[in-house]
């Protein structure tokens, strides 16, 4: 594995990023409204009445065990703020599948891949490099969004639910699993480009791996499921073991022959 | 420098290259002749180790295809049918990109190089989608000998240039016939194949024939001149064809056309034997049959024969 090339493609990617505004427009937004979203449902909900929030009333929502000892207006903004973590999750899951699809088909669409692969760049070296360009700024937004939002927690929330938006298991949750989904979309990106000639379907393909975190997050909502450090390691060994499969998938899928001869 | 021994690749029921032997030695200019479907840019695809052959082997650069393919694509430079360059990004970037891919010790002296060789230098921090279609054929040629290989393929270098373009890459491609790089140009434009090349190719899956331009011209057609009169003799052709060195006359609307052995040799005779015989004669000329001529004949005597 030769690292200068595997450079070359990372600047290549991101040269080639930085001058493709839907790309920088795409990536912006999402961290953007995400962020702003809870900051601003936070600062509203921790303005109302108390009453809103106790039990039966239109603003209340049913407390887990493990946060019953809250009083429900808190309760009920940590809740939400679990639920919203959950949308922060999905910016290193949405962003790479866009970049990764596009950086491949793209690739097609330029018809700039038979010269690439004509160089003694090997398949892994071109892989690593797109996966490396895909995933980092996506990783980097999840985390620079979880950053902002925390800090913003300080500044407009009680300190309890700032110390409930930065317990370890949120923020192992960025640390570990922000990478791991980053990576899975970007196979996933990989392998749709691979096979299809549109980033759009590529796109949707893959969007359909925001479904179970979606789901996820809802069972949060409804109190049927509290995040636990216990949670938190079964759900990453769970992803240890769909990122390799879907790593191996990406790479024996990726043949410069059948790209070269099925891309028309 | 290139050798084939039955190279052959199938995708599916589908035979795209069929059989394929043959030679290119170092520092010729040697052309790809065929229709479109005949298997050109497959071969080119397969010796440049981007596609692997289904039979058969094949050298480039000493290096076995399918073997040292890595090798291969560090010491050839491709030119693909369109430029493939990335349009967001600028000239020195697009070449940049290549050079360091292909480890070039001094990237910045060879893109000077380059930009400069093919008139881009002084626009090469505008992005290349800006660019006209010549400019960007260009710049794929640079990107293609940014790293010196020693092997050229070209795919279609002049297709989709205007003349004018066309021209400037032509005349580029014979600066480095000088240069004793292999060249291999895959080619729909005969005149052009007929001005570069050295020795050509004709394929349509197989390969129909290989030799110089000239070769093919003579065995075709052999050695003949055209006689043009100031008005036809119908006794003409019967004393020309008395002439022993003389394989065959056919009469033209503005005189003869006469296959003979050496028309160096023979002309004097030939003509004094048509003044002898009441012919005004006004010019005799060699006959001269343009590639695509040659290359329509071979393709209907390889359907003839198919």
């Amino acid at each position: 594995m030769n690292t200068q090339r595997i450079r070359v493609i990372i600047s290549k990617e991101w040269m080639d990023m930085g001058k493709n505004k839907m790309v920088l427009i795409m990536m912006a937004l999402m961290p953007v409204l995400l962020v702003g979203m809870v900051l601003g449902t936070t600062y509203f909900m921790a303005r109302a009445p108390e009453q809103d929030f106790e039990p039966g009333a239109g603003s209340g929502i049913a407390l887990p065990p493990e946060m019953a000892h809250l009083d429900p207006k808190t309760g009920t903004i940590i809740m939400m703020n679990d639920q919203y973590m959950f949308y922060l999750l999905l910016i290193p899951m949405a962003l790479p599948v866009y970049i990764a699809a596009y950086s491949i088909i793209g690739e097609k669409e330029t018809r700039s891949l038979e010269p690439l692969l004509a160089t003694p760049i090997s398949t892994a070296e071109l892989l690593v490099g797109k996966t490396i360009a895909a995933v980092t700024p996506a990783v980097l937004l999840a985390w620079g969004s979880f950053a902002f939002t925390a800090l913003g927690m300080y500044i407009i929330a009680s300190p309890l639910i700032f110390e409930y938006l930065v317990r370890p298991v949120w923020t192992l949750s960025m640390a570990i699993q922000a990478p791991l989904f980053a990576l899975l979309s970007t196979s996933c990106g990989v392998i749709a480009s691979s096979r299809m000639n549109d980033p759009r379907a590529a796109q949707q393909v893959t969007a359909l791996f925001v479904v179970p975190v979606v789901g996820l997050s809802m069972l949060v909502l409804m109190g049927r499921l509290y995040l636990s450090l216990q949670l938190l390691l079964w759900a990453t060994l769970l992803m240890v073991l769909v990122n390799v499969g879907v790593l191996w998938l990406a790479v024996k899928l990726f043949q410069r022959e059948t790209i070269l001869t099925r891309w028309k | 420098m290139i050798r084939t021994e039955n190279l052959t690749k199938r995708f599916g029921d589908n035979l795209a290259v069929d059989d394929l032997t043959l030679e290119v030695a170092q520092g010729e200019v040697f052309g790809f002749l065929g229709p479109n479907g005949a298997g050109k840019t497959t071969t080119m695809r397969m010796l440049s180790a981007l596609v692997a052959p289904t039979g058969g082997t094949a050298w480039v650069n000493g290096y076995q295809v399918g073997v040292q393919n890595a090798e291969i694509r560090a010491s050839i430079g491709l030119l693909t049918e369109s430029p493939g360059l990335y349009p967001r990004l600028n000239a020195e970037q697009n070449l940049s990109i290549y050079a360091r891919l292909h480890d070039v010790d001094d990237v910045a002296g060879q893109l000077r190089t380059y930009l400069t060789l093919l008139g881009l230098w002084e626009r090469r921090h505008e992005p290349v989608g800006g660019f006209s279609k010549g400019m960007q054929q260009k710049l794929a040629i640079a990107r293609a000998l940014v790293h010196e290989p020693t092997v050229l393929f070209l795919d279609e270098p002049t297709s989709a240039l205007d003349p004018e373009a066309a021209r400037v890459v032509r005349d580029f491609i014979e600066t480095l016939k000088g240069e004793g790089r292999t060249i291999f140009i895959c080619t729909h434009n005969l005149n052009e194949a007929d001005r570069l090349c050295d020795r050509v190719a004709v394929i349509k899956q197989r390969l129909i024939r290989v030799d110089t331009p000239a070769a093919l011209r003579q065995g075709l057609y052999g050695q003949s001149v055209r006689v043009r009169l100031r008005e036809p003799l119908s006794a003409l052709p019967a004393v020309v064809e008395a002439l022993p060195f003389v394989h065959g006359v056919s009469e033209m609307p503005d005189g003869l056309r006469v296959s003979l052995d050496d028309p160096e040799a023979d002309n004097p005779t030939l003509i004094g034997a048509l003044v002898e015989a009441g012919a005004a004669i006004q010019f005799v000329e060699r006959e001269s049959y343009s590639l695509e001529q040659v290359y329509f004949d071979l393709m209907r005597e390889s359907e003839e024969a198919a």
